[in-house]
Parts: structure tokens; sequence; C-alpha cells
């Protein structure tokens, strides 16, 4: 069995820049998504000298980070004053997603954001393991939601960017 | 729904950052120092508040001559302990980072809310019942103190403006410990439809 130094330095190496996304998408203040990457860090870095193989590595590391982020959310004065939406309450369609600035990379990647840290922390973490690629099983894995509840809500998400962010409208 | 135009957006988004930011051991370190620190000075605040009451009391104690006006503030003195140390154990009773990889995030987040919930739900026994018999005790040591010393003056004692007073004094402190307890099982309900949520989460409709 790998070090906890050894497994630290093959987690930063692998999913490094994901964490890093991981903690934009949950803290929009450049300051505190510092502190709030490090925080992840540090439990992970914590975590891992008791990580003993009985689920994959990635899946270790996405249940840390978004297992942190969410506190860290729930712990925000900006946060609870404000109500979270779940992504059953998108709109799939969005008036800034006909104009033509909307293919600009940037602007479509912030307005995601946006869109993302809107969300209930639950459905956060569902978004944002899809967007980093991980299957329908992965997910389940790391939220601990059921395999319907992950189907039905990958479903909405490809609903969301496609009509919210390519400017097509679902018939 | 275009798949294409879906992948499109997921790969916009992997690509939208590439920094893979390690912390080295110190940096590491620091981040710990740093959250020791800030319980640290959690704990010294919680202190200050439950020293502060502890020296009211104990003054109030020692100015008092009556016995019931010094077991009250005695008991004031260890109920105020006593929350301190309750609001201590709860605020220390934070998961281990361990447990944020062994358990799924419906599961983690579930047992943190399960845990405010029920701090919450049972202030009335931790919060607001051990302060209750000082606080009884106080009042009618306070009633029995003005009796005496008005007496003492030679001058007439109104056994029913005093009873009127005694109420109105007793009831603005029940009607803060009511609010308090309603505010925190309304708290208390809030934190359950959460948990509520979570729990659909888990499972397919049928």
């Amino acid at each position: 069995m790998a070090s906890r130094e050894e497994l630290y330095a093959e987690v930063v190496r692998e999913h490094g820049a994901a964490l890093d996304r991981l903690a934009r998408a949950y803290e929009a203040d450049p300051g505190k998504c510092g502190d709030l990457l490090q925080d992840i860090h540090l439990a992970l870095w914590q975590s891992l000298e008791r990580f003993d193989g009985r689920c994959s590595l990635r899946t270790w590391l996405y249940r840390v980070g978004h297992n942190v982020a969410a506190s860290h959310v729930a712990n925000d004065r900006r946060t609870k004053s404000r109500m979270l939406i779940s992504i059953e309450d998108v709109d799939l369609a969005d008036a800034k997603a006909d104009t033509a600035d909307s293919a600009e990379r940037n602007i479509a990647l912030d307005r995601l954001m946006a869109l993302i840290r809107e969300l209930k922390p639950s459905d956060r973490q569902l978004v944002l393991l899809f967007l980093e690629g991980v299957d329908a099983t992965g997910i389940a894995d790391v939220t601990g939601m059921s395999a319907g509840n992950v189907a039905t809500r990958i479903h909405r998400i490809k609903n969301i960017l496609t009509n919210r962010f390519q400017g097509r409208k679902e018939s | 729904m275009t798949n294409d135009s879906v992948s499109k957006m997921c790969d916009l988004w992997q690509q939208s950052s590439n920094e893979s930011r390690r912390f080295n051991q110190d940096d590491l370190r620091r981040g710990m120092s740093k959250f020791e620190r800030t319980i640290r000075l959690r704990n010294l605040r919680e202190y200050a508040a439950a020293g502060l009451v502890t020296a009211v009391f104990a003054y109030y104690g020692w100015v008092f001559p009556t016995l019931l006006l010094r077991l009250g503030c005695v008991l004031l003195i260890l109920g105020t302990a006593y929350v301190a140390h309750q609001l201590h154990r709860k605020a220390s009773a934070r998961p281990a980072p361990v447990e944020m990889g062994l358990r799924n995030c419906v599961e983690f987040q579930r047992s943190e809310l399960e845990r405010q919930r029920d701090a919450l739900r049972a202030v009335w026994s931790w919060y607001l019942l051990p302060l209750l018999p000082g606080m009884g005790l106080f009042l009618l040591g306070l009633f029995q103190f003005t009796k005496s010393v008005t007496e003492a003056a030679d001058r007439p004692f109104h056994t029913g403006a005093a009873v009127v007073a005694f109420i109105v004094v007793a009831g603005c402190i029940a009607i803060v410990f009511v609010a308090i307890w309603l505010l925190n099982r309304r708290g208390a309900n809030e934190l359950q439809k959460r948990i509520d949520d979570l729990n659909r989460l888990t499972q397919d409709a049928v």
C-alpha cells in the first residue's frame, strides 16, 4: 500500500485541476476560494492516512472534496441568506442564450459557474461530477444518490446544457 | 438533444482550469495550525462569556445576604458551567476528515444535519432547563429579600403589588425561554426538511 505522501502526490497529479475547478464552483470570492481549496487539500491529506482502497482513489477524493465544500456552503453567511435552488427548478430557456456572445467560451463558462453556484449542494455535486466526465455509477458512488435519481438528473443537466448554453430549444 | 453540444460543454469545463495546485507539507501544517488557532479562539470566547456570568453571580452571591439568593447564584453558576460545557461539546463534535472519504455525500451531509437537528430539538434540556432552578430561586430570593428589607425599614410591604411584579418579571423570563425554544424547534424542523430531501435522493420513485 502506498504511503499517504505518495497517494497525495498521485491525487494532485491526476485530479488536482478538478479540485481547483470544484473549489471555484463552490466559492466565487477568490480569497475564500483559495482558503476552501486549502481546506480540501488539508482534509484530503489527513484522510488519506486511513485510505484502505475500499473505493477508488478518485471516488475518495471527490467525496472529501464535495463534503468539505458542502460544509463550507452550509457555514457561509452569504449562502445562508439566499435560497439555493434545485436543478428541477432551473429554467431550460435562458434569454441570454440566443445572443451571439453566448458562444464565447468565457461568457459561457461564467454563466455555467453562476448557474452551478445557485444550486443546492446535492445538485451542485452531481453537475460538477457530470462535467468532470464521471459516469452515472461513479456519481452514485460519490453522492449516494439512487441510480434512478442520478439518471433523471443527468437527463435534466443535458437539457439545461443544450438549451441554455447552445441556444437550441428542445422540442 | 445533441450529445455533441453537451460533450463540448464538458470539454470546455474541463479545459477551464488546468491548474493543479499542490500544497507542500509546510502549507498543510500551516493550515492545521490556522484551524487549531480558530478553535482555540472560539473556546476562549466561550470561556470568557461563561467566566463573565460566573463573576457577576459570584459577586451577587457575596453581596446578597440571604441563603435563598446565594443558593440561586450558586445554581445559576453551575447551570452556566453546564451550558458552556454542552456548547463546547456540541461545537467540538466535528467529524474526522477520514469520515468524509468513507461516507458518500448524502450520508455525510445527513449525519451533519441530524447532529444539528438533535442539538436544536433538545435545547430545552441542555440550554434552558439547567438555568431554570437557579433563576427560580434567585427570583424567590429577591422577593424575600425585598420583603425583609422593607419590613426592617418599618415601611409597609404591599404583598399584592410585589406578587404582581414578581409574576411580571418571571413572565418576561418565561417568554424569552419559550421564544428560544420555539425558534430552535423551527430551526430543527427546517433541518428535518433538508434531511427528508436528502433521503428522497437515495430512493427511486416507485
